[in-house]
């Protein structure tokens, strides 16, 4: 529900155990949604591997003789303050966001994941445990939380990831507690206990296959959450620290420009939307797809 | 707040302006009115004795008043004191304004300024201590003088007077304020202006002191006070009459030239007393090597920084002392353009960190200065921190360069002893010249001024020729008014005293 | 009911507690000393035992931790290291000004989403559904600080419609309190408006779904009397739950809005106290505002459970 969480959109996931699986190629068939989100990320991901290739200038080469310039040809987004190209500043910006991002999830999930399987797996006070601890963490409002988190460690990317990733904790364990409370209800499962089934089978034959779709779904959405949360936290100057070209952070001097040189602030705001539009479209798209019931 | 980022939006400059500019139409002066001010940032405290920002100071000077003030050339005249004598080199006397009452009621009496004085100096925590470091005592002869004993004598006291620390307030209002004065002073000073109430965050008022010691003044019957951050909402705000005047600083550099191009607005400036620049640590690390130093001062391009940095609205700098100081000398011009062949002769090939305060401003000037050194084959990594963090790291000398101004006294001594004598409490980059040393402390001590200006030249000679510190801009002291406002005094110290103003 | 409502109390507590220690470690985590910190650049070592001494850093932490929550306990947040204001009153009385701004941003997105999202349910796969559903992607995804900023550009700075930032308090003017609350109303308002007007409709979405719409529809009422009468109502009763977990959005939002706007509330606050370090006073805005969240979060459960029997209280 929040920004930062990465339940952007207001149809719970968590909760909602999908057992039907789709082929990829039946989703893109249906869905063009999906395929134009994808797309979109796609690109992205291109963008991101590729800018020094895509960028022609150095993000950081200043020319100050040359300050802010307006949009021209040999600089298609013109030049920020100290005259360096601000196309160049916004495709090298892919490069902190998209890491970021995927890093913060990936912490989330790493950390979450384990306290939801541990909480659902092992039951009574661990749960009892577990639960309240994420409970605390969502008695903050996530961004709330992150600034704070980064209040105490000290401004920077590295310190931002951390905090994002933190925040990211409580959505991924309360997703898996709940794949696992559903699968322990299971008739079949109860049944492969009681023949000796070992808990390692349980979950790579019938714990894991069904978690993925909303897992998929989930982590397209945090992504999008992250990468706002990066941004907005860089913006704060809480984030990136200069001369890194940064989204969020180039705003923040957009900011300063707006009367006369709005330019600055306009390329690198286009390219956040873009970048957090498509996971979060990403995300929505697949959950529709995925999900049986909001079909027809 | 001491000393400043440079370019932080908060950086005062006292100045010394010999065109003390006043805005006369001719017109008889108008009474009444409401008068909108935007400052720069918010105010922490109204207290003189706990300020530690200088934009404090705009609100102070139309509130309280000294013991002494200063005329629009810096010269020291006339407060809450009407004459001053030294008896001898270490007893100052004055002769104290008879019938001037508080906002409170209470009387200005010579026992209020030994209390005040005596608050300066016991209260825990207070920036004022050190500027009157050289008060022993004083001493209440009579209603109307009073006697500061002094431990040795101090040329630059009385300029420190004109400020916080010799402002005067009512000891009753501050006693019925309690630990909440600093937020809400009722009825404490004597000035033109008394306090009615702040919102912080949104607006600080003052009102009209009808009993003014001043007659017929002041014109207007109330100021407020807004905290305006933000540049581009203080243009706004002074383009369409939300606010009458914006303070030195309100509006950022880049956008001078809007205010300047709108013929609804006033705009003037003159150089300020601060100076700014980086300091450079001589006494250890790769800067120990005076070469190196000296190879910096030379590779820079001072009036690139000052057009694309500062947007040509500050002054280029060529020592400690403005150009506006009546100590200033206009034949020094020493590393005044950028060599990068001479710079490379003298040292190339090393590297250096610059601790950079995290302001935008700040941050593009480190990322120009990196830049520029590189073409001279010398390196510069920039450290970004808070402010706060760079300052406590220069004081403990942990540090190669720091991207630190000074905001500036309006007594040469208060530029040049506590920042290049040995040991002195500014003195970060530990810069030691027993030459220096000795100049300034025969200056200290030379009551006449020609004498002080020539030993003030030699010294700074011989610290700007040491790279003692990379001296780049002076900040400006500006007006920034409406054309609604008239006799507005463009006072070299950037502050906005509004005794004399009205509106029309 | 009573035993959920009791044993959501109950659960309370622990979770209070965990908040009050992160709360705590805010200061204690900090690499800085906070006595050094409000002695600024007069800090000698004397003077920095003293305080320690005065504001009882030189206990040990568990003692330091009890003092702290029983003070929290009686309405004593400390005093801001900037000001020496007492915190809770830098806090309250910055209050109106969040709360104004908030509202006003629930209430336009209110106003705006509840129609939006009925006639795109309503009109399921029309050009107007279309829109509304990428509208309701879009307001999540574009960061509030560009939306602000946005606004400010063309608006402000190109036709100087409305001033780019400040506050006039109500009291002072209602006309020009209005004038400056437009622009970061909308700036706040818009990730609200996106999620109510999503949860509109999917919510009426369901509803049509029901059995009882088509008994209606099957007795002769007209579409009209359907919408009005049936659906909205109870689509409605999800969706005010969910306005009700937004606090938590508004907040958030209201730390970048307030920044971009000069607007004097809380989040403007936390951010100029962060960069100058006045940890008391961050540690008062975080706690008051889990504190608060918590109490929203729990009064929606409540709600939700009250208006939806099938819920399990136990």
């Amino acid at each position: 529900m929040s920004t930062v969480y990465g339940a952007a959109l207001p149809d719970e996931v968590a909760e909602t155990p999908i057992t039907e699986r789709m082929s990829v190629r039946r989703l893109l068939a249906t869905y063009p949604r999906v395929a134009v989100a994808s797309g979109l990320l796609l690109l992205l991901v291109l963008v991101t591997l590729f800018a020094p290739w895509i960028a022609l200038h150095d993000p950081n080469a200043t020319d100050p003789s040359n300050s802010l310039l307006s949009p021209s040809i040999p600089h298609p987004l013109g030049t920020d303050e100290l005259g360096r190209d601000l196309f160049a500043r916004v495709i090298w910006g892919s490069r902190v966001s998209l890491p970021i991002a995927f890093v913060a999830v990936a912490v989330g999930l790493l950390v979450g994941g384990s306290i939801g399987l541990a909480a659902g797996f092992r039951g009574k006070l661990t749960d009892l445990f577990l639960m309240r601890l994420i409970d605390a963490i969502l008695a903050f409002p996530a961004l709330i939380l992150a600034i704070a988190i980064v209040a105490v460690l000290g401004p920077g990317l590295r310190n931002a990831m951390i905090a994002i990733g933190i925040v990211q904790v409580p959505v991924y364990a309360r997703l898996m507690r709940a794949q696992v409370l559903t699968l322990k209800e299971l008739d079949f499962v109860a049944a492969a206990r009681a023949l000796g089934a070992s808990p390692t089978r349980l979950i790579v034959h019938h714990f894991l296959p069904n978690l993925l779709n909303p897992l998929i779904v989930q982590i397209s959405l945090s992504a999008a959450a992250a990468m706002l949360a990066e941004a907005t936290l860089s913006f704060l100057g809480l984030g990136a620290q200069p001369p890194t070209a940064d989204w969020g952070f180039m705003m923040n001097t957009g900011a300063r420009f707006l009367n006369n040189d709005p330019w600055l602030a306009l390329g690198p705001g286009i390219a956040i939307s873009l970048a957090v539009f498509g996971f979060n479209w990403l995300g929505d798209a697949l959950r529709d797809a995925l999900d049986p019931r909001l079909r027809g | 707040m001491k000393r400043l980022a440079v370019g932080i939006v908060g950086v005062l400059f006292l100045s010394a302006c010999a065109s003390g500019g006043t805005t006369s139409t001719g017109t008889a002066p108008k009474s009444g009115g409401t008068l909108k001010m935007a400052i720069e940032s918010e105010l922490r405290t109204l207290d003189p004795v706990k300020s530690s920002q200088r934009v404090e100071r705009q609100v102070y000077y139309n509130m309280y008043e000294s013991l002494v003030t200063i005329d629009a050339s810096l010269k020291i005249k006339p407060g809450l004191a009407t004459s001053w004598q030294y008896t001898d080199p270490t007893t100052l006397q004055f002769t104290l304004r008879q019938g001037v009452k508080f906002h409170d009621g209470t009387p200005f009496n010579g026992d209020a300024v030994k209390f005040n004085i005596e608050r300066a100096l016991t209260t825990p925590s207070s920036p004022r201590k050190s500027e009157l470091a050289s008060v022993q005592s004083v001493e209440v002869k009579d209603a109307s003088t009073v006697v500061f004993h002094l431990k040795k004598p101090d040329a630059a006291l009385l300029a420190q007077l004109v400020d916080r620390a010799g402002m005067m307030l009512s000891p009753a209002a501050i006693a019925k304020g309690g630990a909440d004065f600093g937020l809400n002073p009722l009825g404490a000073g004597t000035g033109p202006f008394q306090f009615v109430e702040w919102k912080r965050d949104d607006h600080l008022t003052l009102k009209k002191n009808p009993n003014y010691w001043v007659s017929g003044r002041p014109y207007l019957d109330q100021i407020i006070y807004r905290p305006i951050t933000d540049s581009n909402a203080a243009l706004a705000a002074l383009r369409t009459g939300d606010i009458d005047v914006a303070s030195t600083n309100a509006i950022a550099d880049k956008d001078i030239a809007s205010v300047k191009s709108d013929s609804s607005l006033v705009y003037k400036d003159t150089a300020g007393v601060g100076f700014g620049g980086f300091e450079v640590n001589s006494g250890s690390g790769v800067f120990a090597d005076k070469a190196k130093r000296q190879a910096v001062a030379q590779a820079l391009d001072r009036p690139q920084i000052l057009q694309n940095v500062f947007f040509g609205v500050h002054v280029l700098s060529h020592g400690p002392i403005p150009p506006t100081s009546w100590a200033y000398d206009p034949s020094e011009r020493l590393y005044g353009a950028a060599d990068v062949a001479k710079a490379k002769a003298m040292a190339t090939g090393f590297t250096f960190t610059m601790k950079t305060p995290n302001t935008p401003v700040s941050i593009q000037e480190a990322t120009l200065i990196k830049d520029q050194l590189g073409k001279a084959g010398i390196t510069m990594n920039i450290q970004v921190e808070e402010f706060g963090q760079v300052l406590t790291e220069a004081q403990a000398h942990h540090f190669d360069a720091a991207l630190v101004a000074w905001s500036g006294r309006i007594d040469p001594d208060g530029n040049i002893y506590g920042w290049f004598h040995t040991g002195g409490g500014f003195n970060d980059g530990q810069y030691s010249n027993p030459q220096v040393d000795s100049l300034l402390e025969q200056a200290r001590v030379a009551a006449d001024q020609s004498t002080r200006k020539s030993l003030y030249g030699q010294a700074q000679k011989i610290l700007v020729g040491d790279a003692a510190y990379i001296f780049i801009q002076h900040d400006p002291a500006q007006e920034i008014t409406s054309s609604k406002v008239h006799n507005f005094s463009l006072i070299a110290d950037s502050i906005d005293r509004f005794a004399e103003v009205w509106k029309g | 009911m009573l035993q959920y409502l009791v044993r959501r109390l109950a659960l309370m507590v622990p979770v209070a507690f965990l908040v009050s220690l992160v709360v705590f470690s805010l200061v204690h985590l900090t690499p800085v000393d906070p006595a050094t910190l409000i002695l600024g650049e007069e800090h000698s070592p004397q003077a920095i035992a003293a305080l320690r001494h005065e504001l009882r850093l030189d206990r040990p932490l568990p003692e330091q931790y009890i003092t702290w929550v029983t003070n929290a306990l009686h309405g004593d947040l400390g005093r801001s290291v900037r000001t020496n204001q007492p915190v809770v009153q830098a806090i309250t009385e910055r209050l109106p000004a969040t709360l104004e701004l908030g509202i006003a941003a629930l209430a336009w997105s209110i106003l705006l989403a509840i129609p939006l999202g009925t006639i795109a349910a309503l009109k399921r796969g029309s050009p107007i559904d279309v829109l509304a559903t990428g509208f309701t992607v879009a307001g999540v995804s574009v960061p509030n600080f560009f939306i602000g900023i946005l606004l400010i550009l063309v608006l402000s700075v190109n036709f100087r419609l409305f001033p780019p930032g400040g506050y006039t308090s109500l009291a002072d003017s209602i006309p020009d309190n209005l004038h400056r609350l437009v622009l970061p109303a909308i700036t706040l308002g818009t990730v609200t408006t996106a999620i109510n007007t999503r949860f509109t409709r999917s919510s009426m979405l369901e509803v049509l779904r029901q059995d009882y719409i088509r008994t209606a529809r099957a007795k002769g009422a007209s579409w009209r009397q359907v919408i009005v009468g049936h659906a909205l109502k109870n689509a409605l009763i999800p969706v005010v739950t969910v306005v009700g977990i937004q606090i938590g959005q508004i907040l958030e939002g209201a730390l970048v809005t307030e920044t971009i706007f000069s607007w004097p509330g809380v989040g403007k606050l936390a951010i100029d106290s962060i960069f100058g370090r006045d940890y008391p006073i961050i540690q008062g805005i975080v706690l008051t505002l889990a504190f608060s969240f918590m109490l929203a979060n729990l009064a929606v459960d409540l709600a939700y459970a009250w208006l939806n029997p099938r819920i399990s209280y136990a």
